[in-house]
């Protein structure tokens, strides 16, 4: 019986859809970061502390991904960023094709610093490509100092972590040189942040770093 | 993993590919699937099952899966290890410096194929 060779990646179709979504906005000058954590660790929080520091220096657009509501769109259009939300109404992860759509709604010409804010989940999201320009994953104290190891995929395919509710180590047992020291093992490239986003303790290096990467040309990247 | 949507995707792939080539069946379909992806391959193969099972050209087909070890090559003395828990440390020279060479994988390679050629 003949065999036909196919050769393919299975995710193939979403690859293709984060290929081109990723050439459009690389020609607009625009950089993306795909944000991740577990639900409640305050990626939403990180956002809008991020956008009322930086808006007056920086376009910034968000597409915000939830399974309902859209009240995490709501706090991050008054930060002062432009604001999509995705509704999944089920998925447990944003796909290209959902960012496809949602871009279709941001006026790009305003936004050089594009962050997608995806489901909060640390399983699911670390194998959907979106061709972003860097994922970072949010991890908090309040979560249990082991989640790189319980969760390795996703420390294992992000440029940037960040520690959060640095304020709250005082009432919880969470050794963070061990999260960072596991991190670490599993992604020796990791850049990692500490902070409060409560508090506002460690987000002028956050938002430094930021200024930086968004600056960024395309030759930078490649080198 | 979503097991249940990349069997859909699978099954999406090789109609297509079944329909170009004018197949009347498909007999098997081969996949190679890395370690670090973390599929469950009864679970891969039960959901291609049940979603063929009422498909006159691919029902009955047989998934076969190649499975990818995990492996990392050392920047410094550029020996190949396994990955352990993901886990990047070399075990020849102790460095942290290295790049995963196999593991990521999730890929369709070919398939078996009746055609009424022949």
């Amino acid at each position: 019986m003949p065999k036909v060779t196919i050769a393919q990646n299975i995710l193939a179709a979403n690859d293709t859809i984060a290929q081109e979504i990723q050439r459009s906005l690389a020609v607009c000058g625009i950089r993306t970061i795909n944000i991740m954590s577990s639900p409640g660790a305050g990626k939403t929080t990180l956002l809008e502390r991020t956008i009322e520091r930086l808006r007056g220096q920086l376009g910034i657009g968000v597409i915000e991904g939830d399974v309902e509501t859209s009240a995490d769109a709501e706090r991050i259009e008054a930060a002062g960023a432009e604001t999509v939300q995705i509704n999944t109404r089920g998925a447990c992860h944003l796909e290209a094709h959902m960012i496809r759509d949602a871009l279709a709604e941001i006026e790009l010409a305003r936004i050089e610093l594009l962050f997608v804010e995806n489901i909060g989940n640390l399983g699911c999201p670390a194998a959907w490509n979106l061709e972003e320009d860097t994922r970072v994953v949010v991890v908090s104290t309040t979560e249990g100092d082991d989640k790189p190891a319980k969760y390795p995929q996703m420390f294992a395919a992000s440029g940037v972590m960040i520690v959060n509710k640095l304020d709250l180590l005082p009432y919880v047992d969470y050794d963070v040189e061990k999260v960072k020291r596991h991190a670490l093992a599993i992604n020796p490239h990791l850049r990692i942040f500490e902070m409060s986003c409560r508090t506002g303790a460690g987000l002028d290096a956050w938002c430094d770093w930021l200024l930086n990467f968004a600056a960024e040309k395309d030759e930078q990247r490649e080198a | 993993m979503h097991e249940l949507a990349i069997a859909q995707s699978i099954v999406e792939i090789v109609e297509t590919r079944a329909a170009e080539c004018h197949a009347t069946r498909v007999k098997g379909v081969r996949l190679r699937i890395g370690e670090a992806i973390g599929i469950v391959t009864d679970s891969l193969t039960f959901c291609f099952e049940m979603l063929t099972s009422f498909d006159p050209t691919l029902a009955g087909a047989e998934l076969l899966i190649d499975t990818v070890p995990h492996q990392a090559r050392c920047h410094h003395c550029a020996k190949e290890f396994p990955v352990v828990n993901f886990i990047v440390l070399c075990p020849t020279c102790g460095e942290w410096s290295s790049e995963v060479v196999s593991g990521t994988e999730l890929q369709i390679l070919e398939m078996e194929i009746e055609s009424s050629k022949e």
